[in-house]
Parts: structure tokens; sequence; C-alpha cells
């Protein structure tokens, strides 16, 4: 098994509200919404790195904007 | 890297052999798997040619190099697994966390584990056209067991999708029980399947039993 290691993370209450409406909505728990949201920054920045870019697309609107990640 | 013990079945005798899963695998294991197949793939595409198999009808990972695939191991959301027995890698697996969600009704938008690769070692493939009848059975559908599990250990209750090579479609639809959810034209028009949070648990219930 991977070693694990443990932190203390302070939040503000909007923030918290925000992990735990994402932890109802996803069905995980407080650590697997934090660790999904960490690789996802992790793979976007990597990608942005190699000169990648971020879009949304709204295909009824038939609207795209890039995203800018900082 | 950690390892699973379990049994694979030889295919001429029917005898079971030790095997392991190993989990934590890493770039310099996937130079070491290509070392090990590329050789094999490069005899059966020769055998392919002299036997004058047409290419549709050749097997649909065989053009691909597992050394080509390792940077995307330094990804937190990628995980690679390996099946390996009389110390030769029978099947590799690579797999996803982010950032695909399932489009399955019930648990729409919640996330799932997306296998990204999954190949058999070349000795294990069956090709009667060149009477390769395969080594070992069922190492496809072991590393799919081991998806479900990685998947419930992730907290996604076992949800998995991926896109099938079309040689696969049948094995992932009738055999794992995925339900095929349309071709998706960003992936050259692969068919695109799901299992389902149900059929996991259906997986995990009949291996408990057997």
């Amino acid at each position: 098994m991977t070693t694990k290691r443990t932190m203390t993370l302070n939040l503000t209450e909007a923030e918290m509200t925000a992990l735990e409406e994402l932890c109802e909505k996803k069905d995980l728990s407080k650590t697997a919404v934090l660790r999904q949201a960490l690789r996802l920054y992790q793979m976007v920045d990597s990608r942005i790195e190699r000169g990648d870019k971020l879009f949304f697309e709204d295909d009824a609107k038939k609207a795209k904007a890039e995203v800018m990640v900082l | 890297m950690t390892d699973v013990p379990l049994h694979i079945q030889r295919r001429a005798d029917g005898s079971w052999i030790e095997a392991q899963i190993l989990e934590g695998v890493k770039p310099p294991d996937l130079i070491v798997v290509e070392g090990e197949w590329a050789a094999e793939r490069s005899q059966v595409m020769q055998e392919l040619l002299k036997q004058g198999v047409p290419r549709p009808n050749w097997p649909q990972s065989l053009h691909w190099d597992w050394r080509k695939k390792a940077p995307q191991l330094k990804l937190l959301a990628s995980a690679g697994f390996g099946l390996v027995s009389e110390k030769r890698w029978q099947g590799v697996m690579l797999t996803l966390t982010e950032p695909y969600a399932t489009q399955l009704n019930q648990d729409k938008g919640k996330p799932l584990l997306y296998i990204d690769y999954l190949e058999i070692a070349p000795w294990n493939w069956a090709i009667p056209a060149i009477g390769q009848v395969g080594q070992f059975r069922g190492i496809g559908s072991i590393l799919f067991w081991k998806a479900i599990r990685q998947s419930q250990e992730e907290g996604f209750h076992g949800r998995v999708g991926l896109h099938a090579l079309p040689q696969a479609e049948l094995f992932y639809e009738k055999i794992c029980r995925m339900t095929p959810l349309g071709r998706d034209p960003s992936k050259q028009n692969l068919l695109y399947l799901e299992l389902s949070r149900i059929e996991a648990e259906r997986h995990l219930k009949e291996d408990n039993k057997s």
C-alpha cells in the first residue's frame, strides 16, 4: 500500500460548505474530493505547461471560452 | 510496488499457475514490459504476413508500445497494474481517476475509474488464423476485476469506463457486462462502455463465491 501522510486543513465556512456540497453531489468523502481536485489540477497544469489550452464549450449556445488557469 | 497473489490457468493442460497482480507500476517497468513484448509482437506480425492474414484481422493492439505510455504515470490521476507469472509480464493496465465521469443515468456525473489501456502479452493472444491459441487464459478478466477493486478503493463504487478496440467490444459487453454508450468521435470513433455500480457489485459477489 502507498504510505499516506496526514495534514490539517483550515477552510472558511464557504469553502467547507462547497466541499460538503461536492461530497454530497459526487458521493465521495472529503478526502476523496480533495484528492480528485488535486489530481485534476495537476493534470490541467501539466497540459498547460506543455502549451495546451483549456476550453469550456456550450453546445447549445455554440459558445467556447478559454479557461485561464493560475 | 505491492503485489496480490492469485492463480492463472494455462490453456494447454488446464493447470493453475501462481501469479501476482502488481500495483504501483512505474515508468521503468513499462520499458521492461515492451522489452519483453516487442520481439513477440514482431514474430506475430511476421507470421500474419506469412499466412496472408488481411490487416483488418490483425490484433488491434499489435502496434502498441508501452514505452510511449510511460510518461503518463507521472500524473497523480494515473496508476499502473501488471499481472506477472513465471517471471514474465502477462498483462498490463493503465487507469485514470480523472477527468472522466459516469454517463449512466443512475449515477450520472459521479466519478469513475477509466481504463486507459489494457493489454495482455502477445503470447497470450488467441489468433486462430496463425494457429496461436494463447498460453494463459483470463488475463484480461483479472485485470478488469482489479480495475473494479481500484474503483471501489477510490470511493467510486466499482464504476468503470473505457473505450474499446473493435475486437474487444464483445468481451467488454458480454463477459464484463459493461453498457455500451455509443461511439466517440473524439476517440477514433471507438465504442465507449461503462460498468455500473450494480454490475460491479455483482462481479465482486461472484468473485467471493468462487
